[in-house]
């Protein structure tokens, strides 16, 4: 096994006294190895942020161990983050100083040269910005600050919590571009965001987070390896085709004219059954696994559900 | 911890709100300075021509010789024990200098007045500036951002408590010193003499002001760490102060002793008298006026100091951020 850059043995975050508890993380156990992008996937809630705000020292852990880059924390936090740039949440700056002035605080703060800060602010392309107050900044910009930020360091490990909530579609695509390029770089990357398709674009492996737990952890190809085939059917009478479908022990879901059919081995079965009983296919397609219906059946929900959000995502996703 | 010094120094002084505050501190000081000076401008020779006159008049006045005589004949009974005829001379014959409309520079007498007023204002504005310097950490988020980059709490809060000592000292030498030296070049240009004596009181009153600035910003800044929002400590402060200005009139025994205002004052002034009523319920001789010494006042507010920096540091080092 490579060298984990991340571990949480048992990690627990609870808010709240007695009577008013909120386990935001419960008993998570996450390794992230060494290279590449990471997915951090979730849905908002999920316990995300709270996982790498305990990561980065911001909140204690009610129990449980961490280590960043071999360092165990909290005890060893300071020389570990030396090694690490974050981007928590939104992006936060003093608002009355100026691009430049914010990292070079920052970079005096860390003790890194300050020459670094005109090259972190070219990496995001925000150098000609330099002399604008933060407060001027579009959100977009004040995303990409913040990424220069987490740059400054020339950290071995980078945090990015939702690094595209807010961008436009231009700046969703740099952001992410960027990430694949410091990926591809030798920087390991922890992306944690709630867009499935974003995660599917930019990382290699994932670990998938809900309720605080983990629901399911590794390479991308391996875990859309596991998620359940479907196939979309096009047949004359989708009525009768359903029924037989059923008594033959698929999972069919009307989709329009169409079924969506999973619990099948192979597409020519739903051909075959179809045949037997007079009813002849006009069109038969895979759905291509995706980690959005990994995500949804991990998460327990019903073939139905996964059909009827993915039509609102696909409407939503840029 | 050099750098972290520098850095927060550096924030101290670019945030706009704390430029006003500042700015402030040193227009108020020029300003009361030349209000000083105005109001103990030298007469012209109108005005102690007027007011010879009007002395001349009173000095013809009966009910007033009638008053002199009665003194002069028994000084004792007019004016207390041992008095003499020249003094009943001295306070009863009318003066031209009464009838002057102002009185002359005197050190001495600023540093009960405007000194001591303007001390107190500096005092205020420079804590409200620590308290504006830590509250827009919290309320902007960026506190968070700069503990990515200094993850050791302790020493980022020594650094940013560092920082915001020594400005709000700065600030007030300055401004507290350039008004008494512009306050003592004016005696000086006007040939009014000031006894050594006058001017260590003002050399030790003017180091127990900075000193209280600097403790001031100190513990705004803590309350403001601890709190994380600048309007809870200035309500706190507030609260505090209206609070102190009630105990005093409590009828428990050394009330007054605990007021904010009272141990502020004591620890300013050259000699604070404070009534305390309560002292004559016992038996014997007493005085209602109770004195304030340097010491009980830095005491009490120095304890008031530790107190919110020990809470303040304690509670940052282990609280979510």
């Amino acid at each position: 096994m490579s060298e984990l850059v991340i571990e949480t043995t048992g990690l627990r975050k609870v808010y709240g006294g007695p009577g008013r508890r909120l386990v935001a993380v419960d008993d998570l156990d996450l390794a992230v190895e060494r290279g590449g992008v990471h997915g951090f996937l979730g849905p908002n809630g999920s316990g995300k942020t709270t996982t790498i705000r305990m990561l980065l020292g911001l909140a204690r852990p009610t129990s449980g161990s961490a280590a960043l880059l071999g360092e165990a924390l909290p005890h060893r936090l300071p020389q570990a983050l030396e090694r690490v740039g974050a981007v928590v949440e939104e992006p936060r700056f003093s608002p009355w100083l100026s691009v430049r002035k914010n990292l070079r605080l920052l970079a005096r703060a860390a003790g890194v040269e300050r020459s670094r800060v005109d090259e972190v602010l070219d990496q995001v392309d925000l150098r000609d910005r330099a002399r604008s107050g933060y407060r001027t900044l579009s959100l977009g910009m004040k995303q990409r600050l913040a990424i220069a930020s987490a740059l400054l360091k020339s950290p071995e490990l980078l945090i990015l919590d939702e690094p595209t909530n807010g961008l436009d579609p231009a700046g969703i695509s740099d952001v992410r571009a960027l990430v694949r390029r410091l990926g591809e770089t030798g920087t390991t990357v922890l992306l944690s965001s709630h867009n499935l398709t974003e995660v599917q674009q930019v990382c290699r492996s994932v670990s998938i987070i809900g309720d605080g737990r983990l629901l399911a952890s590794g390479s991308v190809d391996r875990l859309l390896g596991e998620s359940v085939a479907r196939t979309r059917v096009g047949v004359s009478d989708p009525h009768s085709a359903a029924l037989h479908l059923q008594e033959a022990g698929y999972t069919v879901v009307r989709d329009g004219d169409f079924l969506v059919v999973e619990g099948h081995e192979h597409p020519d079965h739903i051909a075959r059954v179809l045949a037997d009983h007079g009813l002849y296919v006009r069109e038969l397609s895979a759905i291509r696994p995706d980690l959005e219906a990994f995500f949804l059946q991990l998460t327990g929900h019903s073939l139905a559900e996964q059909l009827s959000r993915q039509g609102t995502a696909d409407g939503d996703d840029e | 911890m050099m750098r972290l010094v520098a850095v927060e120094l550096n924030r101290y002084r670019s945030r706009r709100a704390i430029a006003v505050l500042v700015l402030l501190t040193v227009a108020l000081a020029a300003a009361i300075a030349l209000k000083t000076a105005w109001d103990t401008r030298p007469m012209s020779q109108q005005e102690i021509a007027t007011a010879r006159a009007q002395a001349d008049i009173q000095a013809t006045r009966s009910d007033i010789n009638a008053d002199l005589r009665k003194c002069i004949a028994d000084p004792e009974s007019y004016l207390g024990p041992r008095a003499t005829a020249q003094e009943c001379r001295d306070a009863l014959v009318p003066s031209s200098r009464s009838y002057l409309p102002r009185a002359p520079l005197d050190l001495a007498g600023t540093l009960e007045g405007n000194g001591l007023g303007l001390a107190v204002l500096v005092v205020a504005l420079l804590l409200i500036a620590a308290s504006t310097f830590a509250g827009a950490d919290w309320a902007t988020g960026s506190m968070a951002t700069q503990l990515l980059f200094e993850p050791r709490r302790l020493r980022l809060w020594s650094a940013k408590a560092i920082a915001v000592t020594l400005a709000s000292g700065a600030v007030a030498v300055v401004s507290l010193g350039g008004f008494w030296l512009a306050t003592y070049l004016v005696a000086q240009s006007r040939g009014i003499g000031t006894s050594d004596a006058v001017l260590g009181d003002v050399g030790w009153h003017l180091l127990r002001a900075v000193l209280l600035a600097m403790g001031a910003g100190l513990g705004g800044y803590a309350l403001t760490m601890l709190f994380r929002h600048t309007v809870g400590t200035l309500a706190l402060l507030f609260a505090y102060s209206v609070g102190g200005e009630l105990l005093v009139t409590l009828p428990f025994e050394g009330a007054a002793r605990w007021s904010l205002g009272n141990n502020v004052f004591g620890w300013l002034e050259e000699s604070l008298h404070y009534l305390s009523p309560s002292s004559c319920s016992r038996a014997g001789e007493c005085s209602p006026l109770q004195v304030m010494t340097h010491l009980d006042a830095g005491l009490y507010l120095l304890a008031l100091l530790v107190v919110a920096v020990v809470a303040s540091a304690a509670v940052f080092r282990r609280a979510d951020v």
